[in-house]
């Protein structure tokens, strides 16, 4: 797939993972990995810019399991730009959808 | 690769980022790295799954470079922004890099111009102090309107480089948030 898009795909799958409920690194890069074929470590500079482009905010839970953990949090600012995203996703989608569909029809 | 292998390419592909920033990335890794042990994989596995650790530390560097023009554009933390946007890619030589060099002379001959206006009375003043006898009353006059015209030329081009260059910057972000290749590069 091509890069760009890509790039833009990954920005919304954590952004409506972190809609949902406050998550850590790992645990968003295992369930977007489990679904979609990336380069792991390329989420971590992704979640670092959305931090400093106040889309989430950081901060530290202990886990019972080991060390404590870095959580994510959405910001209200992160969830107006979720809303746009998934506006232009559904749009392109669509558009996608309906030039296979005509493609189909004149074979 | 194992841990301790990517973590110190990681390590040696940020040196130039401030202690602080550079720490702060490395730990979010070393976190990854616990986890996934505790989740039964190995070290190799996990730094296979993340991928080469210097095209990590490129799209890290990218986006500070990035910050950093924007906080204060200097021409030095320009350059290194629109660099660090060039390292994304090969495609992004042509996308970055010709329109900074246009913009870049187009700024620079617009000074040159205004400013070699500016200094057209002391090229006068320079001739009588030369040949005395030469004195033109026109020449005289002409050069202090020219002048005048220098002056306003770089005000205006004061105006212009600021706006440009902060236009330019916006450019770059955008171009580092369309490049870089977020998922696996096939």
């Amino acid at each position: 797939m091509n890069i760009q898009f890509k790039k833009g795909v990954l920005e919304l799958c954590v952004l409506v993972l972190l809609d949902k409920q406050d998550r850590y690194g790992y645990e968003l890069v295992q369930t977007i990995s489990e679904q979609i074929a990336i380069s792991e470590g390329t989420v971590y500079p992704l979640l670092r810019r959305m931090t400093k482009e106040d889309y989430c905010t950081t901060y530290l839970r202990e886990s019972n399991e080991g060390p404590s953990r870095k959580y994510y949090r959405l910001t209200d600012k992160g969830r107006t730009y979720l809303r746009q995203l998934k506006e232009d996703w559904q749009a392109f989608i669509h558009g996608v959808h309906q030039i296979l569909r005509e493609g189909v029809h004149d074979e | 690769m194992n841990r301790e292998q990517f973590i110190d390419q990681l390590n040696r592909s940020l040196r130039r980022l401030p202690n602080e920033e550079r720490l702060d990335i490395v730990q979010d890794f070393q976190e990854h790295f616990d986890i996934g042990l505790e989740k039964g994989k190995t070290e190799e596995e996990i730094a296979a799954s993340l991928g080469s650790p210097a095209q990590i530390a490129k799209e890290l560097l990218a986006v500070h470079y990035l910050d950093k023009a924007e906080a204060k554009t200097s021409a030095g933390n320009l350059f290194r922004a629109a660099w660090a946007a060039v390292g994304l890619g090969f495609f992004n030589i042509v996308i970055v890099l010709g329109p900074f060099i246009g913009l870049a002379s187009l700024l620079l001959s617009g000074w040159a111009m205004g400013l070699s206006l500016l200094v057209s009375p002391l090229v006068v003043l320079l001739n009588l102090i030369l040949s005395p006898k030469s004195f033109d009353l026109f020449a005289s006059f002409a050069s202090i309107g020219l002048a005048g015209l220098g002056i306003l030329m770089s005000i205006g081009m004061s105006y212009v480089s600021r706006k440009a260059l902060k236009g330019f910057v916006s450019y770059l972000r955008y171009n580092a948030k369309l490049v870089k290749g977020g998922l696996k590069h096939e």
